[in-house]
């Protein structure tokens, strides 16, 4: 567009409202639940020495993080999350009209595992059942596409969120190893009139792709890529920190302030950011650099490791657990992270009937 | 001594007075993790994102603070 033209589309009489947002629609619950396996950072002593751990937790902030044992599965932990919410909020499960599964630890690679769970839940025939591909920032998308399947019509949706990543990595691979955990959670999003407007800020930057990436197991022949140690298997997570870093930098910062301004919040007024636990010292730096105080910002990465698109509801469940269910609260929720994707949601919450954790 | 040194000796675990523009980073770890943090570290200091596949290229001070000089301020 030249910039005549970009001036005149700004100025347009009928330009679009500020960002996306969709109002009457609330967040009633949520329960996380974790794999019983857990590794402490001595667990990885063996392989990697002493300091060779203490090098990568410096950075990272991972104390303990939970892994599934052979055999469990990120819908297994996801199906007993959900089932605990459905009862906690006395659903029934004929009342859901849709599931969305969040995952890239599907258990097969079709049907959509949001199928089986959907049989394994007893849910109706007349619900819907979708898996969503993404990571880091797929809880928030998870959460416009449940206000969206509102909005056009569903009542009661439940958004499943869950992964598996330890099953992903290289256990050789010290950045990788250390860092992930997995968690499954479930969310009950309920059409609520008079609910206010959930703000979203939503986007991709495709060409950083190849930054975080697991490039076999799909139908497109791996390509070779001269920053992969040659021991890592293409079945396995390759991950360019220093980019995946670089692009965390830019991207976060903006997408909280941007989410601040269409809301028309003042960042004293947010009860709590939610950021993607990616790594401790990342977390740190960008709630600095947007000038909120650590209390406005949780971190338990230390506690869970990075779980990927878990994070923001495994935070809600556990540090924010007594604060979600004593008041309303005004939080947002900022995911980032593989494609690159990202996005946020800022949501004025009533009091939730229930954020709990469950060991699986 | 400039915070953005006093950044750095933090990260290489020297002292503050060993960090010249001649400082040699590849005989000091100059490893992924040295990399994310100077990252971090440029952009308290300077408010400016630089690449990190960019820093990786670097081998003394000096190369980091040209990189710093040519980046667009964040």
């Amino acid at each position: 567009m030249t910039e005549a033209g970009h001036q005149a589309a700004v100025g347009a009489p009928h330009a679009p409202p500020k960002g996306l947002a969709v109002a009457d629609v609330r967040l009633r619950g949520v329960v996380s639940a974790l794999p019983s396996r857990r590794l402490d950072n001595v667990d990885f002593e063996t392989q990697f020495g002493p300091e060779g751990v203490a090098d990568v937790v410096k950075m990272i902030g991972v104390e303990h993080r939970y892994w599934v044992p052979t055999g469990q599965t990120a819908s297994d932990l996801c199906f007993l999350a959900a089932q605990r919410l459905l009862t906690r909020l006395d659903w029934a499960p004929d009342s859901v009209d849709a599931l969305v599964f969040v995952t890239q630890t599907p258990d097969q690679r079709l049907p959509a595992t949001a199928c089986v769970l959907h049989g394994r839940l007893g849910l109706s025939s007349r619900c819907q059942a979708f898996d969503v591909g993404l990571g880091c920032s797929g809880y928030v998308y998870g959460l416009w596409l449940a206000a969206l399947l509102i909005q056009g019509g569903c009542s009661r949706v439940l958004l499943l969120a869950g992964e598996t990543s330890s099953r992903l990595i290289d256990p050789n691979d010290r950045a990788t190893a250390l860092l992930f955990g997995d968690a499954g959670t479930a969310s009950g999003l309920e059409r609520s009139p008079g609910a206010p407007p959930i703000h979203f800020v939503l986007g991709t930057d495709g060409a950083g792709a190849s930054n975080l990436i697991v490039s076999g197991g799909g139908f497109r022949t791996p390509e070779p890529d001269s920053r992969r140690p040659d021991s890592l298997a293409a079945d396995h997570l390759f991950m360019d920190g220093g980019e995946v870093f670089s692009f965390t930098l830019r991207a976060v910062p903006k997408l909280v302030l941007e989410t601040l301004a269409n809301a028309g919040v003042e960042r004293e007024r947010l009860d709590a950011l939610l950021l993607h636990q990616a790594n401790r010292f990342m977390l740190r730096h960008i709630v600095k650099k947007l000038g909120l105080t650590p209390a406005q910002a949780p971190i338990n990465i230390d506690r869970y490791g990075n779980t990927s698109s878990a994070s923001i509801p495994l935070l809600m469940t556990t540090d924010l657990a007594t604060r979600l269910t004593a008041a309303p609260m005004q939080i947002m929720s900022v995911g980032f992270g593989v494609g690159y994707s990202w996005g946020s949601a800022l949501m004025t919450l009533d009091s939730l009937a229930c954020a709990e954790t469950l060991a699986a | 001594m400039s915070a953005f040194y006093e950044g750095l000796a933090e990260i290489f675990e020297v002292e503050a007075t060993e960090i010249t523009p001649q400082f040699d980073l590849i005989a000091h770890n100059w490893d992924s993790l040295a990399i994310v943090s100077t990252l971090a570290l440029i952009d308290e200091c300077f408010d400016k994102l630089v690449d990190g596949s960019v820093l990786a290229k670097c081998t003394t001070v000096a190369d980091v603070e040209r990189v710093v000089g040519m980046a667009a301020a964040a």
